[in-house]
C-alpha cells in the first residue's frame, strides 16, 4: 500500500510499548498491531487524534506516503 | 439467531441430507445400470425407474448413449448441488457468515444449478426432435422435468452469490479499518 505507517518508530521515540499505547488510546491490542504492520485499510479520524494525543506528534509523523 | 431460525435452518439441513441420500441411490443405480447395460444389453429393457430404451439401443446406438450421458450427468450434478448445499450448511458460523468460504459455496451452487437447468433444456430438445423416430419412451421427461426452473433458481443464486462476495469485501474493508 502507498500509505506507511510509522508507528513503530514513534513509539521507539516516546519509549512506549504497544501495551501501554493500546491502554492509553483504548484501542484493542489487535487493532493496533494491525496498523502497526501496515494491513489496515482504513483509519478513522477518532483514532488518529487518540494516538497523536498520546504520542504528542502530528499525523505526518506517523503516516507516510511512498509511491508505488 | 432467534430459535424458530435455528430451528428452521436444521431442519432444511436434515431435508437437504434425506434429499442428497435420494440422489446419490439415483445417481447410484443409474451408473451401475449403465455399466450393466454394456456387458448386457438386455439390461436396458429394465433401467432404473422402469425406463426402456431397448428399443432406441437397437434403432441408434449413438441416440442411446447420448440420452443416457445426459441422465447420468444430470443425476450426478443433482447430486453434487445438494452436497454443496449440505457442506454450505454445515461449515457455516451464522453469528459470522460473511466469509470467502460461504461466497465459494453460493457460487458453487449456482454453477451446479445452472448447469444442470442447461443440460436438461438442451436434454429435452434433443429427445423433441428424435421422437418423430419413434424409438423415444414416454417416461424419459421425468429426468428433465423444470429445467427453466433450475435456471431461473441458478440465476438468482448467482445474483445472492455477487452480492455476498460486495458483502464480504465490505466487511473485510470494516474489519481493517481501526
Amino acid at each position: 500500500m502507498a500509505i506507511v505507517v510509522n508507528l513503530d518508530v514513534m513509539m521507539a521515540k516516546r519509549k512506549m510499548s504497544l501495551n501501554e499505547l493500546s491502554e492509553k488510546v483504548d484501542i484493542t491490542l489487535a487493532n493496533l498491531s494491525i496498523l502497526k504492520t501496515g494491513k489496515a485499510r482504513a483509519v478513522r479520524f477518532s483514532t488518529l487524534e487518540a494516538i497523536c494525543k498520546v504520542l504528542e506528534c502530528q499525523p505526518g509523523d506517523i503516516l507516510e506516503y511512498v509511491a508505488d | 439467531m432467534s430459535k424458530t431460525d435455528n430451528f428452521v435452518f436444521w431442519g432444511l439441513y436434515s431435508v437437504a441430507w434425506l434429499i442428497f441420500v435420494g440422489l446419490s441411490i439415483e445417481a447410484g443405480g443409474l451408473l451401475v445400470n449403465f455399466f450393466f447395460s454394456l456387458y448386457n444389453p438386455e439390461f436396458i429393457q429394465n433401467l432404473y425407474q422402469k425406463l426402456d430404451l431397448i428399443d432406441m439401443y437397437q434403432n441408434s446406438k449413438l441416440a442411446f448413449f447420448g440420452i443416457y450421458s445426459f441422465i447420468l450427468i444430470i443425476a450426478v450434478l443433482k447430486a453434487g448441488l445438494f452436497y454443496a448445499v449440505i457442506k454450505l450448511m454445515h461449515k457455516m458460523d451464522l453469528s459470522k457468515p460473511f466469509n470467502t468460504f460461504v461466497a465459494k459455496q453460493i457460487l458453487q451452487i449456482s454453477y451446479y444449478t445452472l448447469s444442470i437447468g442447461f443440460l436438461s433444456y438442451i436434454a429435452r430438445q434433443i429427445v423433441k426432435s428424435l421422437h418423430h423416430h419413434g424409438f423415444v419412451p414416454n417416461n424419459l421427461n421425468q429426468f428433465w422435468a423444470d429445467s427453466q426452473a433450475f435456471i431461473l433458481m441458478g440465476g438468482v443464486v448467482y445474483i445472492i452469490a455477487i452480492i455476498f462476495k460486495k458483502g464480504i469485501a465490505l466487511q473485510t474493508e470494516n474489519d481493517l479499518t481501526v
